[in-house]
């Protein structure tokens, strides 16, 4: 999957047909953090921030929701992937591709989460088998298609 | 040589007779990020430059601390700008948080 031209304000990529399977592969794991995996405070107790975080938790909730939209959508919008000679063309506008990126990213930090948030740098590393493979699997799947996004936003299209 | 003496209160100068109080209002909150190894470090520098609108440059510069020293403190905020903060970070799927200074 690469850039291939930006037009109207809006990234043009090209992606084959085993790219946009695994593409969907990826964007139907989402979501993967609960909502109440994230704290708004390590050290704050008190009635007030249990309330405010429970507003950030209904928050979070809402916006993944609208996310787990978004993908639906993409996914069964007639026209979205246009054919192409070498697979199919994916037309995305930058809002687009900033809630796409939020999309990954809870699939790659959600994989990660499930592996038991390995830090190879702490010693802390996980095994490879059956049960940690899709995990794996998905954590470095979303991770290549977020540097491929990411690369296109600040210009420089991948080789 | 005689003086004159200083007035207390200048003229045109207003004393705020209520005493300093720490308010919910005040930058009194710190928006913390915390390191998860696996978030790429292009992926952190996007996110701030997003939530902050700050310059590529000094995006990358809180990246790095955050990533070499396990967090990085991003701004100082009023307890409502930093709720709004943490969101914003949390949508994207970092690991932010506000403490009280």
């Amino acid at each position: 999957m690469k850039l291939i031209r930006t037009r109207r304000e809006k990234l043009v990529f090209e992606i084959s047909l085993p790219e946009r399977r695994l593409l969907f592969e990826v964007l139907k794991l989402h979501p993967l953090i609960s909502a109440t995996h994230y704290r708004l405070s390590k050290t704050a107790r008190s009635a007030k921030h249990d309330e405010n975080q429970r507003l950030l938790e209904e928050s979070l909730a809402a916006q993944r929701q609208e996310n787990r939209k978004n993908v639906r959508a993409m996914l069964n919008e007639a026209g979205r992937f246009q054919a192409a000679a070498s697979g199919f063309q994916l037309t995305l506008s930058g809002p687009e591709i900033e809630w796409l990126l939020q999309v990954l990213n809870d699939v790659r930090v959600g994989s990660w989460i499930a592996l038991g948030a390995p830090d190879p740098e702490q010693g802390k590393k996980t095994t490879f088998d059956e049960k940690t493979v899709p995990h794996f699997r998905a954590m470095e799947l979303a991770g290549a298609f977020e540097t491929v996004f990411l690369d296109a936003l600040s210009g420089h299209a991948p080789g | 040589m005689a003086t004159t003496a200083t007035p207390e209160i200048q003229p045109g100068i207003h004393r705020d007779e209520e005493p300093d109080s720490r308010t919910d209002l005040e930058p009194g909150y710190r928006v913390i990020c915390w390191n998860d190894p696996v978030n790429l470090m292009d992926y952190v520098t996007h996110v701030f430059q997003v939530v902050f609108g700050w310059q590529r440059q000094k995006a990358e510069v809180h990246m790095l601390q955050l990533h070499n020293q396990g967090k990085s403190v991003l701004t100082r905020e009023s307890m409502e700008k930093a709720e709004f903060y943490v969101h914003q970070l949390q949508k994207y799927s970092l690991h932010a948080t506000m403490e009280r200074d």
